[in-house]
């Protein structure tokens, strides 16, 4: 393939023989020998653990009672606040969450005190137990009610936790130059992660007053940071292993259970076991952030857009977590990033609320943005009669352009190549048949633009570790976590790429704070982590290895088995190496994550762009939306693990589906209206679509960074395609996620009554 | 709190059971924490998500939803038990070959679910395939490897 052939390219086991390899955990997953943190049942004297929560969503707590828990035979410990040696608040940005509560409880998942029991019955039993007595306080349902006057305040700091400003231009007089200016009003929905596996793990204790934790999280090296502060243990004590776990996409990045499990096990001496069950991971789990946005887009007679505005309130519930972060990149979003527009003002407002707490999810505010904005150019383009890729192409951003904080970018390529592509779908073909009139079709496409990394000039960095082990085998160590993504295929095939060495030569070592910091798992960061880590540590490794090797070995190089001549041929083997080697070589990098050359590093550097085409079925007597065909179109560099690469992509956009058509966790003053799957609905194979997707593998300006991660990028612009074929459809476009049947039929009549 | 016991016998892959239990503890208990077949997983607890799916007297049967006192003399598979089977071969080698996969947490269900449709009609079409997996719910793959590995069980 040649690194400047922009072609779109079907991503599928014919075109991608050369790299199409499976899963090296796929064989073990299939056959049911995959364990997870859920699986940690075998460890001797284990105890149950169990924790406690609020049943108000707002009240001042007067007084807590433990004596009958602990008396009941078979309990353990029971913790409260009282019981915790360091700091009692966690939190990735700010520590503004009480692993216990002393004086208010703040949401429903607010945790009071926990127990650790013989078994789970008698650990449930032991918290029926526990008294507490409350004072219920007015709940701040929505964050109307919590930034009205006189609300009370749910931390030091009121109510507004973040807001955020981003303006260039002038819009109020750019507006009156307008000869169209369309508004709409969007909410998109707190949308539930629903890994299959919910939050949990062992805590294990030592005999020397430390501590493993082997848990389903995003990054071991930040949990033990803020697991050693909660318990004041020094960091070389608390030691966290990320297992492979059973789904993540952000809803782990926080702490869950380990701050619990850690404190119970300290108490008794014994491996604690805490797994939410499903009600638990949905009172106490992290959602998608609901946004309401309100926007404002116009452009002149010709079709150039001139000023766009976005206002948007986020309720982040609770406690902050990565709200901050979401609201920055949503933020980032709601600006436009594709397109060249002279006149932006985007405002946003993160607000505490009696609700849900709200964090990471993949898309991070972005999607929730990118829906606002394709939907006003699609209602813009409906305004000025033009059609919506006529006035996208008349506005798009050119590669150069700087990205919407005025930062450098390196842009995979010019996105007119995608929105291209998108209209050469051959979805378009016999867009709006209808079957007998029963089911509408309609056709609709979206853009969408991503950015890697944490960005904003938040502290990024990352590292490796390569060692030659004893008995020859090349242990390659990241703290990144295989919740599923493929991580793990894709340091293989890195590995092998830059080591020369085969799959069977190595052992890959993941997700263990004892090992190297690679940053947290998210931000689509990890592959870029790794490549970048790969290429620092070859010319090392291989210098390392002719060392052992002596004098004679300056023409051998790492190979398959060992050092190999130029031609393939194997020399002397690894395990030849290993028992040569007066010290084994043990290697360590650690670098930043790519930013821009930009003084101060502003937004995301290494972008990445989608289009994504969508083809639906609307039944007229019920309204309900089937989702027959996805085509996306993507440019985010090289494609390291074919299989991981499409399943990620497919996997977000049916998330991303689910979010538009399905998904959300109602709630009513500060009560959830539901608990688990019965209610909350994902979609299932029955309403999985069939998908393509094309990739666009070449990068403008060539090799400097070739890779991009890509696991947030699918989810990106699914929503307004999927809004876009619905109005294809039907004439109706809709404005709040998800649609519903019943929502969307309504509409329907009235515009065709 | 003296809690009734029950003396339950039962097959658990091939293997004759005979085990002192509360009537109303959950397949899935016995199986994932006395009997150490962690193969079935647990995601909602509640008949929904097919993560827990065991083989019931050869039906697929979701683990979280049957009681000890449900069980008397009857014949349960958990994936454990399957992998020898040259139709759960199959199925495994499908589900592989078409990337059906990501985390793998859903994927002892889904396996289990299709060995016993495949067992139950050999020639099973896609479609029937496809229907016996309605209730087993993945988050990671959006199912498109899934359709592929049935697309291929129904045509071998
Ligand atoms: S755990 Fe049994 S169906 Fe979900
Ligand atoms: S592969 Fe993760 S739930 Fe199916």
């Amino acid at each position: 393939m040649s690194t400047n052939d922009f072609t779109p390219r079907q991503l599928n086991a014919d075109n991608f023989a050369d790299r199409w390899q499976q899963r090296p955990d796929a064989r073990s997953k299939a056959r049911g020998e995959q364990r997870y943190p859920t699986d940690e049942l075998a460890w001797p004297g284990l105890l149950h653990g169990r924790i406690l929560r609020s049943p108000f969503p707002h009240a001042q707590i007067t007084g807590i009672n433990v004596d009958a828990a602990r008396e009941l035979p078979g309990v353990r410990a029971v913790v409260t606040a009282a019981d915790i040696p360091g700091d009692n608040h966690y939190g990735i940005v700010f520590r503004d969450q009480p692993v216990f509560c002393t004086d208010r409880v703040r949401y429903l998942g607010d945790a009071l005190a926990a127990v650790a029991a013989d078994t789970p019955e008698i650990a449930a039993h032991a918290l029926s137990l526990i008294e507490v007595q409350y004072t219920e306080l007015p709940v701040l349902g929505d964050p109307a009610a919590a930034l009205a006057d006189g609300a009370p305040p749910l931390h030091p700091g009121g109510n507004l936790l973040d807001s955020s400003l981003l303006e260039h231009g002038d819009v109020e007089a750019a507006f009156k130059a307008c000869a169209f200016v369309v508004e709409g009003r969007y909410s998109t929905p707190r949308q539930m992660h629903v890994f299959m596996e919910t939050e949990g793990g062992v805590a294990v204790p030592d005999n020397q007053g430390g501590l493993t934790f082997r848990v389903g999280c995003q990054s071991g090296h930040r949990d033990r940071e803020q697991l050693a502060s909660i318990l004041d243990l020094p960091l070389d004590k608390v030691r966290v292993i990320g297992l492979a776990t059973g789904g993540g996409f952000g809803g782990k990045d926080e702490l869950t259970m380990q701050p619990a499990a850690g404190l119970l096990a300290l108490r008794t001496g014994r491996p604690v076991r805490i797994h939410f069950d499903r009600r638990e991971s949905t009172i106490a789990g992290i959602k998608r952030h609901p946004v309401e946005l309100v926007a404002r887009t116009g452009c002149d007679a010709q079709g150039n857009i001139l000023a766009h505005q976005l206002h948007a309130v986020l309720d982040t519930g609770a406690y902050a977590t990565l709200g901050p972060a979401v609201l920055t990149n949503l933020t980032d979003h709601a600006a436009a990033p594709l397109y060249r527009i002279p006149n932006v003002k985007v405002t946003g407002q993160l607000v505490y609320t009696n609700n849900s707490v709200a964090g990471a999810f993949r898309g991070f505010g972005g999607n929730q943005a990118t829906f606002a904005v394709e939907s006003q150019l699609d209602k813009l383009a409906a305004a000025a009669g033009l059609h919506p890729a006529e006035l996208r192409k008349r506005n798009l951003r050119t590669p150069d352009d700087p990205g919407v904080e005025g930062q450098t970018q390196q842009q995979p390529c010019d996105p007119r190549l995608l929105l291209d592509a998108a209209l050469a779908s051959p979805l378009w073909e016999n867009a709006t048949e209808s079957d007998h009139r029963r089911w509408l079709t309609g056709v609709g496409m979206a853009l969408g633009a991503q950015g890697n990394g944490l960005g904003n000039g938040l502290p990024d960095s990352g590292g490796a570790r390569l060692h030659l082990s004893a008995a020859g085998r090349i242990e390659l160590a990241f703290g990144f976590i295989e919740y599923g993504q493929g991580v793990i295929a894709a340091v293989e095939h890195l590995a092998c790429e830059y080591l020369g060495c085969a799959p069977d030569d190595l052992d890959i070592r993941l997700g263990d704070s004892s090992g190297p910091d690679s940053g947290p798992t998210s931000a689509s960061r990890s592959s870029v982590i790794a490549v970048e880590a790969l290429r620092r540590l070859q010319p090392q490794w291989r210098a390392a290895l002719q060392d052992i090797a002596g004098r004679h070995a300056d023409d051998l190089a790492p190979g398959r088995g060992g050092l190999c001549t130029p031609s393939g041929d194997l020399r002397i083997s690894y395990a030849k190496l290993a028992k040569m080697a007066a010290q084994r070589p043990v290697l360590k990098v650690h670098f930043d994550f790519p930013t821009g050359p930009d003084a101060t590093p502003r937004g995301r550097y290494l972008q990445l762009l989608i289009a994504s085409v969508a083809r639906v079925a609307v039944d007229r007597l019920t309204g309900r939306v089937r989702v027959l065909q996805l085509h996306h179109i993507t440019a985010g560099g090289k494609v390291i693990h074919p299989p991981s690469y499409l399943g990620q992509i497919e996997g977000a956009a049916v998330m991303g589906m689910g979010m538009a058509l399905l998904e959300d966790v109602p709630m009513q003053d500060g009560q959830f209206l539901l608990d688990n799957l019965d209610a909350y609905l994902i979609p299932t194979l029955a309403d999985a679509p069939e998908q393509r997707v094309d990739v666009i593998e070449a990068i403008l300006g060539g090799e400097s960074y070739p890779v991009r991660g890509i696991g947030e990028l699918g989810i990106e612009a699914i929503s307004p395609a999927l809004i876009a074929a619905i109005e294809n459809a039907t004439g109706v476009r809709m404005h709040s996620l998800p649609v519903r049947p019943t929502t969307l039929l309504t509409a329907m009549q009235e515009q065709h009554p | 709190m003296s809690e009734p016991r029950l003396t339950l016998q039962f097959t658990v892959n091939g293997s004759e059971q005979i085990i002192e239990v509360s009537p109303t503890r959950r397949l899935l208990d016995i199986l994932r924490s006395d009997l150490n077949l962690t193969g079935p997983k647990e995601g909602c607890s509640i008949g929904r998500c097919g993560a827990c799916s065991v083989l019931v007297d050869g039906q697929s049967t979701p683990a979280c939803l049957l009681l000890a006192c449900q069980l008397q003399g009857r014949s349960v598979q958990t994936i454990e038990g399957l992998r020898d089977e040259p139709v759960f071969e199959r199925v495994s080698a499908a589900l592989v070959n078409a990337g059906a996969l990501q985390c793998g947490y859903c994927t002892p269900g889904i396996a289990s679910t299709l060995t016993a449709a495949l067992r139950n009609n050999p020639t099973a079409t896609a479609q029937e395939l496809e229907q016996a997996l309605y209730g087993n719910l993945c988050r990671c793959t959006g199912y498109t490897g899934l359709r592929q590995a049935v697309a291929e069980l129904a045509r071998t």
